[in-house]
């Protein structure tokens, strides 16, 4: 279970992060949550789709790294074969938390809260988090950055969403997968952008998808589905 | 008046007006599509007959049909789902009760159920062995998940809703959205053709609104088809004699109270009461038969009813909204070029909310059949009261299954109810019937029935109905077959159970989320 806590440097002085890649991990995920800021890199690696959270209902996007729960085609021996790995996945175990103290009247800041149930977590391995004076090390300010890049993703995919079902862009699919060695697999409750409708857009909607900056992710999700053939790939030869 | 049909006028609002409107302006769809043009009179000073009404789960058709979203109509109409009702004490009187449920029993038309539930589950009342809504409902479950599409449906359901609500509701939606003029005036006077044809309504303010096609949805009054064409009222009464209700609603014990996923309808000495949950109240109500039972008396059983459920406090601080009924339905339902839609082409007891429904296959039939001139109207029309007087019929018979089942002797209503000269004949011929076969396709063979032969099975079986033994006997496939429905039956009440939320829990949460179009 996890265990979240703000981060700071006293208690958490001399906690590392382990920053290798395996299922010990809790990188045995079939898929990650993904944010159309990330769409250009996650559709160099990754299929895109969209899932209904099962808690609100409302979809969200994700990258898929494999077809049934528990498998990530990428993970290997020598950890995640693939050059960018989504920033929901890389920022653990860490997670932005609720406002920080209020400044000047203000809420503050969202703070850095960690997972202090995570694997990953060590005394003696991995990243430190901060200099011996309590400064912040550059891993820890890359994450932070990170974490502030995501959050803002997070907020701005309803509006993503919101646009594609303005268009009907989104349609549900079922993947039926044989792979070979009799096994099957079905992707289902998933869903993708409809690309004869994208192609039937108007100019009018193109136009104002662009404008809104829904264009470009919406065709990044559009060239991820050639990954479904590389993911089928991967899975027969792990056999 | 013009050959071609053009102008359809509707007289009165209401869900019935609405509906109508709604249907025919989305069909044809008017805004877009010029030909055809839909006006809705409205007299601002006649407020519609706004109890808690439910619903069949055709409505959640209608609605895709007409186009609103279901999260819109379930925020604004105070609407809650139901997924069938649960009818107490019909039977002998006492706590018993069995479920008519909105699912077909699993595997129906497949496999004869009934023999091999006499024969090895005769002690599990049958809707909780072919179905499992029953239990769904007894563990107070919403029919579907947040992440189940609108209108979607992991077990059948329907709704209930505030009429008062569902009309205005549907009025915004007409007029915004579908192009139908909406004319809020009185109408003063009916101006006929010399064939007898109706030319136009006369309004107060708007002057003359002329018609090809008159839609009479002016509830009780009847004002065309009733009081202009004289066309009578068939009256049911000699068959089922409720035609009083005294209706109320009811706060909810607390804020987090579970809401039911069904209606409770719970007979009593010469009436019974429903009592149907909304998001924000429950609306109860006791129908009953005035020739049986004073006011008096009935509103003394509505309040105690009520008392049981929440406190005397409560019940003693109601109000009862009283409404007086004659059953029945108009003797024609088309009459030239007008035709009845809703109360104005009759009412029966709400038992089993036909009401709506009704409604809906009219507004349907009309928009569908539409006819293109006048010369064409005369087939529509006749096909129209055909299929409307059949309607009716099945629908009082359905209805009076309930109590001529009924063991009650407890007072002369029950016992009145079962006299033979107040069964229609043809429910009496299908009773022997069923005592040898179970109801079926053959006894209900219209590609739209109102009520399809499963509804009678719940019923019958649901209250005590047992065929002859010694009935032929079934196939050896037949005896398989069941046992897998059965079986089915279970397992998706286990994996149901474990998937859908509270029912509550669903209705909340669809404050703050919307249901997905997809």
């Amino acid at each position: 279970m996890a265990r979240h806590a703000p981060l700071n440097n006293v208690e958490h002085k001399a906690l590392r992060v382990v920053t290798q890649r395996a299922a010990a991990y809790g990188d045995d995920q079939m898929y990650a949550l993904t944010v159309p800021a990330e769409f250009r890199n996650v559709q160099s690696c990754y299929p895109i789709v969209f899932q209904k959270r099962a808690d609100t209902g409302q979809f969200q996007p994700l990258a898929l790294f494999g077809f049934e729960a528990g498998e990530n085609l990428f993970l290997t021996e020598s950890g995640w074969d693939a050059h960018y790995i989504p920033m929901s996945v890389e920022r653990l175990p860490f997670l932005i938390g609720g406002p920080g103290a209020p400044q000047d009247g203000k809420p503050g800041p969202p703070m850095i809260h960690i997972d202090l149930d995570s694997p990953r977590l060590s005394t003696t391995e991995g990243e430190a988090l901060f200099l011996e004076y309590g400064g912040s090390t550059p891993f820890l300010e890359r994450i932070g950055s990170l974490l502030g890049s995501l959050h803002e993703g997070i907020a701005a995919t309803p509006a993503f969403i919101e646009a594609l079902q303005g268009h009907e862009l989104l349609e549900s699919f079922v993947l039926d997968v044989e792979h070979g060695d009799g096994a099957t697999s079905r992707l289902a409750g998933l869903y993708t952008v409809n690309e004869d409708r994208a192609r039937a857009l108007d100019g009018a909607a193109v136009s104002q998808l662009h404008a809104q900056g829904h264009l470009e992710p919406m065709y990044m999700v559009v060239a991820s589905t050639v990954h479904f053939r590389d993911l089928i790939e991967r899975r027969k030869r792990r056999g | 008046m013009s050959e071609q049909i053009r102008r359809v006028v509707i007289v009165g609002g209401g869900s019935a007006g609405w509906l109508a409107a709604g249907v025919i302006a989305a069909d044809h769809q008017i805004p877009r599509v010029p030909g055809l043009e839909v006006t809705l009179v409205e007299s601002p000073a006649v407020s519609p007959i706004g109890v808690g009404e439910g619903t069949w789960p055709s409505m959640r058709d209608t609605l895709r049909r007409i186009g609103v979203s279901e999260t819109d109509f379930i925020r604004e109409c105070d609407a809650a789902f139901k997924q069938g009702s649960r009818f107490g004490g019909w039977t002998d009187g006492g706590g018993e009760h069995y479920y008519h449920p909105f699912s077909l029993p699993q595997g129906y038309g497949e496999a004869n159920l009934v023999t091999p539930w006499l024969r090895e589950h005769g002690a599990v009342p049958f809707a909780e062995l072919v179905s499992c809504q029953p239990q769904l409902c007894e563990r107070g479950r919403a029919p579907k998940q947040v992440t189940t599409p609108e209108y979607a449906a992991v077990a059948n359901y329907a709704y209930h809703l505030d009429a008062g609500r569902f009309g205005p509701f549907l009025q915004r939606h007409c007029t915004a959205r579908l192009g139908v003029r909406h004319v809020l005036d009185h109408v003063t006077r009916i101006e006929a053709c010399d064939n007898g044809d109706l030319a136009a309504v006369v309004t107060g303010a708007h002057g003359r609104i002329e018609g090809d096609l008159f839609i009479d949805c002016t509830g009780f009054s009847s004002l065309l088809l009733g009081q202009h064409y004289g066309v009578p009222l068939v009256t049911v009464q000699p068959q089922l004699f409720n035609d009083s209700a005294l209706a109320v609603q009811v706060p909810y014990a607390a804020a987090d109270a579970p809401i039911a996923s069904h209606t409770i309808a719970t007979a009593c000495a010469a009436g019974w009461i429903w009592d149907i949950g909304l998001q924000s109240r429950r609306g109860v109500g006791h129908v009953y038969s005035s020739a049986h039972m004073t006011d008096e008396q009935a509103e003394r059983i509505l309040r105690e009813y009520v008392a049981a459920g929440t406190d005397a406090r409560t019940a003693a601080a109601l109000a009862p909204r009283k409404l007086s009924f004659r059953p029945g339905y108009r003797a024609s339902l088309w009459q030239r070029n007008c035709v009845a839609v809703g109360l104005a082409a009759g009412f029966v007891e709400p038992l089993e909310a036909s009401a709506l429904a009704l409604v809906e296959f009219s507004a349907t039939m009309i928009s569908e059949q539409l006819p293109a001139t006048r010369a064409l109207m005369e087939t529509v029309a006749a096909r129209f009261n055909e299929a409307f007087r059949y309607r009716w019929e099945r629908a009082l018979e359905f209805l009076k299954l309930h109590y001529l089942l009924s063991r009650r002797s407890d007072s002369p209503y029950w016992i009145e109810h079962r006299a033979a000269a107040t069964v229609p004949p043809r429910l009496a011929g299908l009773l022997e019937l069923w005592r040898h076969q179970p109801p079926s396709r053959y006894d209900f063979h219209r590609i739209e029935e109102i009520f399809p032969a499963a509804s009678y099975q719940y019923v019958l079986y649901g209250m005590g109905f047992r065929p002859e033994s010694g009935a032929r006997p079934e196939s050896v496939q037949n005896a398989a077959l069941a046992q897998r429905c059965f079986a089915e039956a279970a397992a998706l009440g286990k994996s149901m159970l474990a998937a859908l939320p509270a029912n509550r829990a669903l209705l909340n949460h669809l404050q703050s989320y919307r249901l997905q179009r997809i």
